[in-house]
């Protein structure tokens, strides 16, 4: 069997999820016996090449964002949606309650451990964020969801080995679901 | 004591008349899905989870507001009835804001139990983000809005086994809101008792004390339960 290629994807989210990937321990020598990691944060490598398994964690929240999941959409046979920033946007959701304008504020101006000369950064350089974040499946169609903040090791694992021995995972079968 | 002859899932039981399907199929062993239910207090039939089908009747009927009837048929496990609960269920998470990871109630919470349960994996639904309040008025509770999933066990249960009143339920639709009095801070009531019996009744961690943190949360519903029990007991 052809070994797979994989990636791993940090969009709005903390790195949680990559944490708890690395957090596989030595089981990752059985992940790179069946794949290579050819784009990851972990990894150096610049555009996303074809691969047969995305896995991306958090939800979308600017506009280099979606370009970057669509893109992601277009190159992964299988795209996995990690943890639950990517599922139902989690914490980098709970901005949604607010006008994008009065969370800048807040952040950059009004916070405490602002300076009096505090002010939104706005360099034409920096991504955009949109107005709202939304989980993955509202932008593009995901194979496999795996909810959990972050998804313990094993069920990643688990998750992982599945889709890289051409099996599907059922989470409720195995009593892996998880949120928060 | 009376009893009369129905059929859950094909089977035959003999059961007590007057009783309601859900009371039957938990004497019986049959396990149906409830969040807005607490023994003890009125059901009202408001979480539509205990949803059965009944031959003869087009529609489904909620088990908890229904009364069997002798020779009645219900199925509590079709296919039908399996999507419907995942629906409700993904309704409840879109509709306020629901975010585990920093929920008092987090691995304490029924509303997370019921989501492994139905097998919710992702919502289909568009979420939407409603700006709720929290109120920390009360000198020892919080209520916060956004875990809300209008049950309405704590205006039950204040008005019952408490017998405050201190809460109720306004508005409609998707704008409705559990308040204190005449919606006004929960601190400033003159109704409540800070007896504390909401914090228990509720499901999720909408309603919770100041003293915990993340994760925390230690609730005990039956203890309401018990309550009314002991208080029908005949000394």
């Amino acid at each position: 069997m052809a070994k797979k290629k994989l990636a791993t994807v940090w969009l709005g989210g903390c790195s949680g999820c990559h944490m708890s990937l690395l957090d596989i321990d030595e089981r990752i020598l059985d992940v790179a016996k069946l794949a290579d990691i050819v784009k990851s944060p972990i990894v150096d490598g610049k555009e996303l090449p074809e691969v047969d398994i995305a896995l991306v964690e958090g939800s979308v929240t600017s506009d280099e964002h979606l370009r970057e999941i669509l893109h992601i959409r277009h190159q992964a046979k299988t795209l996995i949606a990690l943890g639950d920033c990517a599922v139902m946007t989690n914490v980098t959701g709970m901005r949604n309650y607010f006008p994008l304008k009065e969370v800048f504020e807040t952040s950059y101006v009004n916070a405490i451990s602002n300076d009096s000369e505090g002010k939104v950064p706005n360099h034409p350089s920096l991504l955009k964020l949109n107005d709202k974040v939304v989980p993955l499946q509202e932008v593009v169609t995901v194979d496999f969801v795996l909810p959990g903040c972050p998804p313990d090791a094993d069920t990643i694992f688990y998750v992982l080995f599945e889709f890289l021995n051409d099996r599907v995972p059922d989470l409720s079968k195995v009593k892996k679901l998880k949120y928060g | 004591m009376n009893t009369i002859k129905v059929t859950i899932n094909n089977t035959s039981y003999d059961v007590p008349a007057n009783a309601s399907i859900l009371e039957v199929c938990k004497q019986v062993g049959v396990e149906i899905l409830t969040m807005c239910h607490l023994k003890g207090i009125t059901d009202i039939g408001a979480c539509r989870l205990c949803l059965v089908e009944v031959e003869g009747v087009n529609k489904l009927l909620p088990s908890c507001t229904t009364k069997v009837v002798p020779n009645m048929i219900i199925y509590t496990e079709t296919e039908k009835l399996k999507r419907y609960q995942r629906i409700t269920t993904e309704l409840f998470f879109a509709e306020r804001n629901h975010m585990c990871a920093v929920c008092v109630a987090n691995g304490q919470c029924e509303l997370q139990e019921l989501g492994y349960k139905v097998g919710l994996d992702a919502i289909r639904y568009p979420h939407l983000f409603p700006q709720c309040e929290v109120d920390t008025s009360h000198p020892w509770y919080v209520i916060d809005h956004n875990r809300c999933i209008m049950c309405t066990r704590c205006v039950r249960v204040c008005n019952e086994v408490e017998g405050a009143h201190n809460w109720d339920v306004m508005g409609r639709g998707h704008q409705v809101r559990i308040i204190s009095d005449f919606n006004t801070p929960w601190g400033e009531s003159i109704t409540c008792t800070s007896c504390g019996k909401c914090l228990h009744a509720c499901p999720t961690g909408a309603i919770w004390p100041k003293a915990i943190v993340q994760g925390q949360l230690n609730k005990n519903p039956g203890m309401i339960t018990e309550l009314v029990e002991k208080r029908c007991m005949k000394l």
